[in-house]
């Protein structure tokens, strides 16, 4: 009985961030095989462990350490040791439903920059501006201090816009404000 | 500085990160790995105090960790663990009576020590070390050595110092013993002086317990400490030892009618003298027993009524309750004071097996997550 109230408690978690877990492990791992490996072990992981989150903490942020470190183990385990995929490939996959070019062009951009980030960088700028944790969540979440999360994202944000494939966005962005303003 | 626009970035991680369908297979995976899981561990299911965490686990570890404080601490607290107002012997030796008021016991067998009045006496602890076991059945046997000796305090009325000195050395005299020594200061003036005086009073070792029981009716007994040992022991090693030493003494004198040079009669008396002084020595140290075995010492110490050299202690009923009970509080708060360091010791080690305990079980808990 007791057994059956827990895994009703993991449908429970599944049917609430189980999509936006393996979004965001995607980013981060930049696979979504990866991804959904990485979020099933989490889930598995989070659920067995159940008990280390105390009464009154937040949720949301627990479940993302545990999926942050989760992909961090793998990022540090597996990954490297096999051959990488291509991520032109990945993409390739992933947009089987969508077959506007440009936009696959915008995508790719964003994997090849966020690949090109350290993983400490990427997992802050997808926890903030993809899962829409706040500051004192990501740092609860990668088990830091508020203060490493601000810089980390500050850091991120410097590092993408002079990335070559974000370069011409953030220009054309700042251009299409500037007319509009103008 | 430049820096990439919030919203251009989130739209753009938005767009990568939705642009695929999540497939419904993977969490069905998930819930039937995470059933299997639950029907592997009921099925190796361990004592539930020992899996479910809460009160029940919280009070294991805590027993555990009291057993394992208690263990490593009890050897510091043995022996000086509790109260003890009379010095408990540690020989498992004769019995230390105390008796309140009067001392009205006949004494018996010489290994008897009997405390009256204060139980703080420190005549109390010292003797019990001296006290043997055994003595008891063989006390009757005159074959045996025991030396009797003990004080008595005496409070007399004002001015009646002198007389209870005289009773005293009468109350020796009619027992066939002497007054061995007294002092005394009578007549004394001016406030806070107050007469008083010491004597030790010898009498045979046969009539040593009649004479405690005499003297504590010359005046009022505040306290009495008795003590007998059994010497025997050290009474035949001294005399095996000069035994010896004179058979010793007796060849080297062979040796000398024996000598012809003047060199050999030097050495031989040299080792002669050397015995002669050892055999001396062995044969005061068994004078001295002697005279000890011979002879019980009886210190009675008198104080005029109103002044005490000793606390006055009190004999009647509620006044004995009452002093018992600040003796008891007394002791209980030096008992107190002695087992603080060795508790504060087990505190502290509860708590560092406590914090490591804690940081442990944290420390796996991040690492399985």
């Amino acid at each position: 009985m007791e057994g059956s109230t827990n895994v009703n408690d993991l449908e429970g978690w599944l049917a609430e961030s189980y999509p936006q877990s393996v979004r965001t492990a995607y980013l981060i791992l930049g696979n979504r095989l990866d991804a959904e490996d990485a979020v099933q072990e989490a889930f598995l992981r989070a659920w067995k462990f159940r008990d280390s989150l105390s009464q009154g903490s937040s949720f949301k942020p627990w479940l993302y350490r545990v999926v942050v470190n989760t992909c961090n183990s793998k990022l540090r385990q597996e990954i490297p040791h096999r051959d990488l995929r291509s991520s032109d490939d990945d993409l390739a996959d992933v947009f089987v439903h969508d077959d506007v070019p440009t936009r696959i062009a915008l995508s790719n951009d964003v994997m090849s920059a966020l690949k090109d980030l350290p993983v400490d960088l990427r997992v802050v700028v997808v926890l903030r501006y993809y899962a829409d944790l706040s500051e004192r969540e990501i740092a609860i979440a990668i088990g830091r201090k508020q203060g490493t999360v601000k810089s980390r994202l500050h850091e991120a944000r410097r590092r993408l816009a002079l990335h070559p494939a974000l370069r011409s966005e953030t220009s054309r962005r700042s251009t299409s404000t500037e007319e509009v303003t103008g | 500085m430049t820096m990439i626009d919030e919203g251009v970035l989130s739209d753009a991680l938005q767009g990568v990160a939705n642009s695929f369908e999540i497939s419904k297979d993977a969490t069905d995976r998930i819930l039937s790995e995470a059933r299997a899981e639950v029907a592997d561990t009921r099925s190796l299911r361990a004592p539930g105090f020992l899996v479910t965490p809460g009160r029940g686990r919280k009070f294991l570890i805590a027993a555990v960790l009291i057993l394992v404080a208690g263990g490593i601490s009890l050897p510091l607290f043995r022996g000086e663990g509790t109260p003890n107002l009379h010095d408990t012997p540690y020989l498992g030796a004769a019995p230390s009576t105390t008796v309140p008021g009067h001392f009205s016991q006949e004494f018996g067998p010489a290994t008897d020590q009997t405390t009256v009045g204060s139980p703080t006496l420190s005549a109390t602890g010292s003797t019990v070390t001296e006290t043997r076991t055994g003595i008891k059945s063989a006390a009757t046997s005159s074959s045996l050595k025991i030396e009797s000796n003990g004080s008595v305090d005496l409070t007399v009325p004002k001015g009646k110092i002198e007389l209870t000195l005289s009773k005293l050395g009468a109350l020796v005299s009619g027992d066939g013993g002497y007054v061995d020594s007294t002092q005394a200061n009578v007549g004394a003036r001016g406030p806070g002086s107050f007469s008083y005086a010491t004597t030790v009073l010898e009498v045979p070792q046969r009539t040593f317990a009649t004479l405690v029981a005499q003297v504590q009716h010359v005046g009022r007994t505040t306290s009495l400490s008795t003590n007998s040992a059994n010497v025997t022991a050290q009474y035949v090693d001294l005399k095996a030892r000069i035994t010896a030493l004179e058979a010793s003494r007796q060849q080297y004198l062979v040796i000398m009618s024996r000598a012809t040079s003047i060199s050999d009669i030097l050495a031989v008396q040299s080792q002669l003298n050397d015995l002669q002084s050892q055999i001396e020595q062995y044969q005061g140290q068994l004078n001295v027993l002697n005279h000890q075995t011979t002879y019980g010492a009886l210190t009675v110490m008198l104080t005029e009524a109103g002044h005490s050299s000793n606390t006055n202690h009190p004999r009647s009923g509620i006044a004995k309750a009452w002093h018992d009970a600040v003796a008891g509080f007394v002791a209980g708060f030096e008992w107190l004071i002695r087992i603080s360091g060795p508790a504060l010791f087990a505190l502290l080690l509860l708590a560092a097996l406590w914090i490591a305990g804690r940081f442990g079980r944290r420390a796996y808990q991040r690492r399985r997550l």
